[in-house]
């Protein structure tokens, strides 16, 4: 039998081709961006979480299939969310323990009575929210643009993790609404029993211990009826399975992957370069 | 020369570990290519433990020992693992949402064949034929979560299907399903059957279906010996009388046979299905006289969308209309009583979707009301709504005289009690005891007299014995009564249970209903939502149907069910309905719809063991008297 005249199990609507986010295995899509993310953890300051982030954008805005909703979070929420958890980190930055030759010290933003809100506190409170903001965006390049599915036959298929493993985490997924769902008919249930009273962590926590034993039960029964559900469906049988989606492992993912760490290099270097990769002069060495 | 036996059990016996006898218990019969047999027996017996040995899950995944020998397409299953007896039966299992693995049909379809290393045209062809034949090709990219109940059991048989095994195993297919599902399933059974191309090894307690494409019966006793063994025909027809003595249950066609034949009429053959009854019926020229009819006399009262008006000035408005005679000034607040006047419930918040719309409804005190409706009809919402577990909008319900959206939730605790579909959601202590007890506590009900009421509570469930066990180890008939004890506990004359029966088998559910019977006579107002009809036909006094969130109709249940509401709200009438309906010669019988209507009696299969004798035995006497 040759190939079907009309191939009736494509996906529902492929992205076009010029997105090239999503024609790339998942896995370079993850390991592009990993050992950034590692560096980033270590970096200090704005400029080099910002710098990625620019990037990223970049990266999200031309490869990938965004929704209009995603677009405005992407272009509008992201930076408020920025600015404002800035400030809230910034809050609880202690002055005293900032170098005195620190950016922006001595310079207040804002005074209420005793306490004063000092521009390096900002800076400092922006730069971990900015890290942040730099660590989602990079998971966000496999994130919005691979399925579950296929991260999971790409882990089986490239790097030989074992089909048993990466199949029983997919089916594995599917009891997230479920529980969900049984979470909320819990909780009302104990309402009804008049569980829902005082207030408090102590109360809350009792709470939420009554909740865990009935949703336990249940997940347990359910995970030992979908094993044997998989089981008499010849799960495990063999030691591969036929694979109806191939995701190959391209030279196009090798482009991206090493094309992605050259250039994060350079943009490390060269944010280094300019002086601006940390709070204070001192730390960058004059450079 | 007969051919070689595709299944072959030889001195079964299965025990699960933990357990201290094997059900089933010695238990030998071949299964034919082609055969279509129903595994019948009362619960506990080992029906559902038998199917999982047939393709070898015992005694591979599950741990439980097995005797004996099963031998599947020559192989021995104790000796061949689960992957390769895959390949000689396929099995379908109770709960359609603990088989689907992935996020589509088509991958779903393709998981066994993948698993088996088929090659991919094969797997493809494989896929569509199956789809195709349970009505499910066009949806193939669809996530299974978007199907209904009976979409995702009939996506399961496909499943099973593309196995291509010449045996199929069914473990209560249709039991998590509503009329409308099952109705699906069957259909897609019934083809599988007369094709000839599976032997079918079927579990079902919903014989009236089931009993249509059965070639064999093979029962079961409820210690799991096999005691009888045969075509349906001379077991289910021939033998019944034996059958009830061992707890099996019939289908409900025959059961109103036989009770009139106790009356005198001469019915030959017992007939399996509705319309073999309305054949056996429209034969006698005369019936036996009908009992004088018990219920009120009353017409459904079709529910208009008045506007709101105020239940307390308003009593004069009661359920049988205008011309009804009214009641007492004094009956507005009665005890136990529930008015309902122009309710809208949203569901998920302020801005979620209108669930419910415009509902009136008055339930009187001692009433027992079965809101039915096909799912997504709003019933279930409606009765959280009725009592208070979901908000309502104010001053539209008064149940035993409050308004659910104005007290708070201890008070309206003593004045209804609600019960979930799975009794394990309520528990939240570590004791039958306690969880009675912790009712009390909140309405603080001084320490020397809740003890006596939490064994007064535990002795007429019939839990004295497990005052100290954990109520999650309890068996599940248990555990239910259990849940309608702390419902109870704090004095509510009315109950309110949501699909209480679901997934449960015949004599569970029944053992249930008597208990609400039981209840019920002692003056408890009982309101309970439910898709099964024939238990609504037998038990409940009157019956509310439900479609697309609006109220259609309600009234007394022989009125309802006799009348064309339930097949609007797109139900399917319960068996006794739809064959009395189809009677061509006995008019005055078309509105007999429940076993009590009929004269003569019969014994029915008997309560569990477990159930407080005393309360069945009388409940079981009112219901047939």
């Amino acid at each position: 039998m040759s190939a079907l005249a009309i191939d009736p199990y494509r996906e529902a609507a492929p992205a076009p081709e010029w997105r090239y986010l999503h024609h790339l295995n998942p896995l370079a899509k993850l390991f592009g961006p990993l050992p950034i993310m590692l560096l980033l953890l270590f970096s200090r300051g704005v400029a080099i979480p910002a710098a990625f982030v620019a990037l990223t954008l970049v990266l999200l805005l031309t490869g990938a299939r965004l929704s209009g909703r995603m677009l405005a979070l992407l272009l509008v929420g992201l930076p408020i969310a920025i600015a404002v958890l800035g400030v809230s980190f910034g809050i609880w930055v202690d002055p005293s323990r900032l170098p005195a030759d620190a950016l922006g010290a001595g310079i207040p933003l804002v005074t209420i009575g005793g306490w004063t809100f000092e521009l390096s506190a900002y800076l400092t409170g922006l730069a971990t929210a900015m890290r942040l903001a730099s660590l989602l965006l990079l998971s966000l390049i496999a994130g919005l643009t691979s399925t579950g599915p296929d991260l999971a036959r790409a882990m089986v298929q490239n790097l030989k993790v074992p089909y048993r493993v990466g199949y029983t985490a997919l089916a594995a997924y599917r009891f997230v609404p479920r529980f969900g769902h049984e979470l909320e008919v819990i909780r009302a249930a104990h309402r009804v029993r008049g569980t829902e009273r005082g207030r408090g962590p102590i109360a809350a926590t009792k709470r939420i211990l009554g909740y865990a034993v009935p949703l336990l039960a249940s997940a347990i029964r359910h995970a030992e009826r979908v094993a044997l559900a998989m089981d008499a469906r010849a799960f495990g049988a063999h030691p591969t399975r036929t694979e109806r989606h191939l995701v190959p492992w391209r030279v196009r993912d090798w482009v991206f992957v090493v094309g992605f760490w050259a250039v994060s290099v350079l943009l490390y270097w060269w944010v280094i370069q300019a002086g601006l990769g940390s709070l204070s002069d001192s730390r960058t060495g004059g450079g | 020369m007969t051919p070689a036996p595709l299944l072959r059990l030889d001195g079964v016996r299965i025990r699960h570990d933990g357990a201290d006898r094997a059900t089933p218990d010695g238990v030998s019969f071949d299964v034919a290519p082609g055969e279509v047999v129903l595994l019948l027996g009362p619960s506990g017996s080992g029906k559902s433990t038998l199917a999982l040995a047939l393709d070898g899950l015992i005694p591979h995944d599950v741990p439980a020992t097995l005797e004996g020998t099963v031998t599947l397409a020559g192989l021995d299953t104790r000796t061949t693992p689960v992957g390769a007896l895959s390949e000689h039966a396929a099995m379908v299992f109770q709960d359609p949402d603990a088989q689907i693995v992935t996020g589509t049909l088509l991958d779903e379809v393709c998981f066994a064949t993948e698993n088996q290393l088929l090659p991919l045209d094969e797997v493809l062809a494989r896929a569509q034929e199956s789809l195709t034949r349970v009505g499910l090709w066009e949806r193939r990219f669809d996530n299974p979560d978007t199907l209904s109940g009976g979409g995702r059991q009939r996506l399961a048989i496909a499943c099973a299907l593309a196995m291509r095994t010449p045996l199929l195993v069914l473990d209560e297919p249709t039991a998590n399903l509503d009329p409308a599902g099952i109705d699906e399933v069957y259909a897609v059974l019934g083809e599988l059957a007369t094709d000839g191309d599976h032997a079918i090894v079927l579990v079902e307690h919903n014989l009236d279906q089931a009993v249509g494409l059965v070639d064999r019966v093979v029962v079961l006793d409820a210690s799991g010996r096999l005691v009888l063994d045969g075509p349906v025909r001379e077991i289910l027809g021939g033998l019944a009388h034996d059958l009830l003595d061992l707890g099996v249950w019939l289908p409900v066609s025959t059961l109103a046979a036989m009770r009139l034949r106790e009356a005198g009429a001469p019915i030959p053959e017992l007939p399996l299905t509705p319309a073999e009854l309305t054949a056996a019926l429209d034969a006698l020229d005369s019936l036996p006289a009908l009992p004088a009819p018990a219920g009120r006399a009353a017409t459904p009262r079709r529910s208009s969308s008045e506007a709101y008006r105020d239940p307390v000035s308003d009593p004069a408005e009661s359920r049988y209309g205008a011309g009804a005679p009214t009641r007492p000034a004094d009956a507005v607040h009665p005890s136990g009583g529930v008015r309902v006047r122009g309710l809208d419930v949203k569901r998920g918040g302020k801005r979620g979707p209108t669930v419910v719309h415009g509902v009136d409804l008055d339930v009187e005190p001692g009433d027992f009301l079965a809101i039915v409706g096909v799912n997504g009809a709003g019933k279930s919402t409606l009765l959280q709504a009725i009592a208070g577990v979901i908000p309502a909008p104010k001053g539209r319900i008064l149940i035993d005289g409050l308004d659910p959206a104005t007290t708070d939730p201890r008070t309206l605790a003593r004045h209804v009690g609600f019960v979930f579909q799975n009794p394990e959601h309520q528990f939240i202590t570590h004791t039958a005891a306690e969880e009675l007890d912790h009712g009390l506590r909140i309405q603080g009900v001084p320490d020397d007299e809740r003890g006596a009421r939490v064994d007064a509570m535990l002795a007429r469930f019939g839990l004295e014995a497990h005052r100290e066990q954990h109520p999650f180890l309890l068996s599940g008939g248990q555990k239910r009564r259990l849940s309608v004890g702390t419902a109870l506990i704090a004095g509510a004359p009315v109950l309110a249970l949501d699909e209480p029966t679901f997934g449960q088998d015949r004599e569970r559910a029944t053992a249930l209903l008597d208990l609400l019977t039981a209840l019920n006579r002692g003056g408890t107002t009982v309101l309970v939502v439910t898709h099964d009809l024939q238990l609504v036909a037998d038990y409940a006094t009157h019956v509310a149907v439900m479609g697309g969130g609006r109220l259609l109709g309600v009234g007394p249940t022989e009125d309802v069910l006799a009348g064309a509401l339930i097949e609007e709200a797109g139900l399917r009438r319960p068996p006794l309905a739809r064959a009395t309906a189809a009677l061509g010669r006995h008019p005055e019988w078309h509105t007999v719809t429940r076993l009590a209507q009929l004269p003569g009696r019969v014994d029915e299969p008997h309560p569990p063991a477990e159930f407080p004798a005393d309360l069945a035995e009388a409940t079981a006497a009112e219901r047939l008297a």
